[in-house]
């Protein structure tokens, strides 16, 4: 359909709208134009990737919570808004434009189940996040040496197994015994995790899911903001 | 409560634990996370003189934060409580819903009828040996070893320690000794190395025990080690069950509490001697005639009978202690059997793949076959065995508990009222199920005629295979598994809440609760994933085997790589799912559907054979070390298998032999979801 659309007759509104919907259906060829078109018209990197990709992905980011899109629909979009940054990110350094923030992310020492944690991950670099991927089986010292680092606003972690979730207390105590507790948010997650084990390991917050994780990211990292 | 139990507890005893204390077994698949909601009790209030006691709700402690957050996330009606979630701290008069009582389940237990040549490890063997005199300094002992080397030609026996005492006395049994003076004895060897038992006189009767402790279910044959016959069958639930629902959460309970691994060693054990002791009853025989064990059971169960804490399994790498066979005494292990009764564990393969999917391969014996066979032992992690004989490859796949009815909103274990099959009809939506312990099909229309045991209590694992694959060929769900909009239009049986669809399955008169079941959006992702999860898992295997095949390369190989011939589906719960529908869903992949098999409990199988059979424990040896172990995680293809898997039946994966059996998918302009995110929303 956009193949036949000349995209320079477009209004800019209806532009946008194109790239919520090509972001919606994955078509990743489609978001690149239609980025390409809107840094033609003389739009700054920060506008389009605020108005269009972050916009586009808080509608995918909506039914993926609601149940409408599942994990399939979501990684297509999330790859569709990569192939958008790929344009940006290089303008946006180059414009020093204001950062959503940096979230290091990994699954703790002992487990080796990856696939939620990369949907968190990918997730929150469509919401515009930087996100540092650590992988699978990480142990506390891998945690602080990636936040001394990368110094970052945030912290996730994963765990799909019963008996590696209980890891995520020993990094927590570790940030705390560095002094590094207070400067990160500790997000946690995984199938076996609820909210009161996350309330009792002392975490900020427990995140059911990719969508849920991107909202209470962006209300801590607010709230946090707000007060210094 | 129904049960009529009562009783007291501590002020401030968990109400979970306060109703196994009186007896009462309440459903709970979380062990007290409050996640599950299975749990649900209703406090009834009043005066209540029968009892002598005010029961009210201000008797258990108030709800709290975490099941406040259960209660925002799913549907509860308000006069329940969670169980587990709640501290008694006076007087109470419970009532226990039907669905959340926990039942004795369904267990597929026959030993099938397979050819096994009995070669046991355990025979008895006759013998006549000279009587001691003045002149003959010798031992008894080296006396009969003499005499077993001369009539049987056995060298370099050995003797029991706690049997040698018996020697002297069954020797000089006078009834027994021969017309000439001779001792005449009767020994029971094991591995034609060690004497097990001495009998005086001729006698006849060894018996062995084959088990599969499964983490469910456990399962106990009964065999005469001379004819091969199965003499009695038992089964019982896995008392390891209250520590923990899944393996991991046994683990953890090992883990977290002192003495933990003890405990589960000692109630499995327990439950072992009792098994025996009723097998033994029922063939008329005593305990301590059974004279060798071969035990199977997943790495962690494995562990814990063994003594050895499985702690180094809750985690990456995921270590065993041991993979190759151990042989020991069953008094080691606390089972009280013939004295010196010998036990074979068989071994183990890796972390997650152990003795019990070596048994189900010594049953089904893949690496005999010309053909490519597939097998799936269905449960909380699938194990997957794929080859033939050139060479066969296994992998376990984390598939969850959503099989087993767990993480589904009605789902409940395969029991008395779970419904178990499913049809849809593709132009009325109208659904016709099948309640376990119930004969008939239901029919939609037949509300008031109802009998009681047909009341559905929930959904077991089967019963939501054939729902989800059934609302699929009905068009009520998509092949991305969403509810689709359009057929709220052709049945008020597809409704939506917002953007959220969902499917009665039963009307509220037909259920024992009075409330509708239904099969929800969630519901549907949660069966995608763990399908997903054990597709994936087979197409790993596949492309390995193309990967490491011998003879890969040729156009001709690589095909037949890429699909089997025969697929076999073991396990309890493989028994009850139906192969169309497990095709269609895409739980296993395209196969002829008249070669896909369900073997029940084959790993109890395996381990018959494996008692019956010496060269067949070698064999099983060899099988856990020749056999090539994908860890399926941690391949650098598993994301996109599994996210290719999550449609249904798959996203590009075709399935020749489901042609026309499948709905139309959406193509070009229909395929564009963001079209249809803008088309009005229904109600």
């Amino acid at each position: 359909m956009s193949e036949e659309l000349d995209l320079t007759q477009l209004p800019d509104e209806e532009l946008i709208q194109h790239i919520h919907d090509d972001l919606y259906d994955g078509l990743a060829d489609e978001v690149v134009a239609e980025v390409n078109e809107l840094l033609r018209r003389g739009w700054t990197p920060y506008d389009t990737l605020t108005r269009g990709l972050v916009g586009g992905m808080d509608i995918v980011g909506v039914d993926f919570r609601d149940g409408i899109l599942f994990v399939p629909e979501v990684l297509m979009a999330a790859k569709a808004m990569k192939a958008g940054m790929a344009i940006l990110r290089p303008l946006l350094a180059e414009t020093g434009a204001p950062q959503v923030g940096t979230l290091v992310i990994g699954t703790v020492k002992g487990d080796i189940h990856d696939i939620g944690k990369n949907l968190v991950a990918m997730m929150m670099e469509g919401a515009g996040f930087k996100v540092v991927n650590l992988g699978i089986n990480n142990d506390a010292e891998k945690f602080i040496a990636a936040i001394h680092e990368h110094q970052p606003e945030l912290l996730g972690m994963s765990a799909l197994l019963t008996t590696t979730m209980p890891y995520m207390q020993v990094v927590i105590k570790t940030l705390k015994e560095q002094g590094l507790r207070d400067q990160v948010i500790v997000l946690v997650g995984g199938a076996p995790l609820n909210a009161a084990f996350a309330e009792e390991i002392e975490a900020d917050a427990y995140c059911r899911d990719a969508a849920v994780a991107v909202e209470t990211a962006k209300k801590l990292i607010a709230i946090k903001r707000g007060q210094s | 409560m129904p049960s009529g139990r009562k009783g007291q507890v501590p002020h401030g005893t968990n109400l979970l634990d306060a109703a196994r204390l009186l007896g009462v077994e309440l459903e709970s698949i979380c062990g007290g996370r409050q996640t599950c909601g299975k749990c649900q009790i209703v406090v009834e209030e009043g005066r209540f003189p029968k009892h002598a006691i005010t029961s009210s709700t201000d008797h258990l402690s108030p709800i709290d934060s975490r099941e406040t957050a259960y209660r925002e996330k799913n549907h509860m009606d308000a006069g329940r409580r969670l169980a587990c979630a709640c501290e008694v701290l006076g007087d109470l008069l419970i009532t226990v819903p039907e669905e959340s009582q926990a039942r004795k389940q369904i267990i597929a237990k026959a030993a099938t009828d397979r050819v096994i040549d009995v070669q046991p490890a355990v025979r008895q063997i006759y013998v006549e040996s000279t009587p001691a005199t003045l002149e003959d300094h010798r031992g008894d002992w080296e006396r009969l070893q003499a005499a077993v080397a001369e009539q049987w030609g056995l060298k370099n026996l050995t003797v029991d320690a706690l049997v040698l005492p018996t020697l002297q006395p069954a020797l000089r049994d006078r009834k027994s000794s021969s017309e000439e003076g001779m001792y005449c004895v009767t020994l029971t060897l094991w591995q034609d190395s060690e004497v097990l038992r001495v009998q005086p006189g001729y006698a006849e009767g060894a018996y062995g025990l084959a088990v599969d402790v499964g983490s469910t279910t456990v399962v106990m044959h009964l065999c005469d080690l001379r004819t091969g016959a199965v003499l009695a069958t038992e089964a019982t639930m896995n008392p390891q069950v209250r520590y923990g629902e899944d393996l991991m959460s046994r683990v953890s309970y090992a883990m977290m509490e002192p003495q933990g691994a003890a405990r589960l060693h000692h109630v499995i054990v327990a439950a072992l001697n009792d098994l025996a002791k009723k097998a033994a009853a029922k063939a008329g025989i005593a305990a301590s005639d059974i004279m060798d064990v071969v035990l199977a059971g997943n790495t962690v169960m494995h562990h814990i009978l063994l003594g050895i804490d499985p702690v180094e399994l809750g985690g990456a790498p995921f270590a065993l202690a041991i993979d190759a066979p151990v042989d020991l005494k069953a008094r080691d292990l606390g089972l009280k059997l013939g004295t010196a009764c010998r036990v074979h564990v068989l071994p183990c393969i890796a972390g997650h793949v152990g003795a019990d999917n070596v048994a189900v391969q010594l049953a089904e014996a893949p690496h005999r076959q010309d053909e490519t066979m597939l097998i799936v032992d269905v449960g909380t992690n699938a194990e997957i065995v794929l080859g033939d004989r050139r060479q066969v490859l296994c992998a376990s796949s984390p598939t969850g508990p959503a099989f087993e009815g767990a993480q589904i909103t009605h789902g409940q274990r395969a029991a008395p009222g779970a419904i178990e099959r499913v049809r849809v009809d593709p132009q009325t939506l109208a659904p016709r199920f099948k309640v376990i312990g119930h004969d008939e099909w239901i029919e939609p229309g037949t509300t008031p005629t109802v009998p009681e045991s047909a009341r559905a209590t929930g959904i077991c694992g089967s019963g939501i295979i054939e729902a989800v694959v059934e609302m699929y060929l009905a068009g009520i769900i998509d092949s991305d598994g969403r509810f689709n909009e359009n057929a709220a239009g052709r049945s008020s049986r597809v409704r939506f809440d917002g953007r959220k669809g969902e499917y009665v399955l039963a009307d509220a008169a037909q259920t024992a609760t009075g409330q509708p079941i239904v099969v929800n959006q969630n519901d549907v992702r949660a069966i995608q994933l763990a399908k997903a999860a054990l597709y994936a898992g087979v197409k790993l295997l596949m492309a390995e085997r193309r990967r490491s095949s011998p003879d890969g390369g040729s156009t001709q190989v690589e095909d037949r790589l890429q699909t089997v011939d025969r697929i076999v589906l073991a396990g309890a719960f493989g028994s009850y799912i139906d192969p169309r529908h497990a095709m269609i869903l895409g739980m296993i992949p395209d196969c002829d559907l008249s070669r896909v098999v369900a073997v029940g409990n084959a790993a109890g199988d395996g381990a018959r054979i494996a008692l019956l059979n010496r060269e067949q424990r070698a064999e099983a040896a060899r099988i856990a070390r020749s056999v090539i172990h994908v860890q399926t995680a941690v391949a650098t293809d598993f994301q996109n298998q599994f996210v290719g898997a999550i449609a249904i039946p798959h996203a590009t994966d075709p399935f020749p032999h489901l042609e026309g059996q499948l709905p139309a998918r959406p193509t070009g302009q229909a395929a564009r979801r963001s079209q249809r995110r803008r088309q009005p929303q229904p109600l």
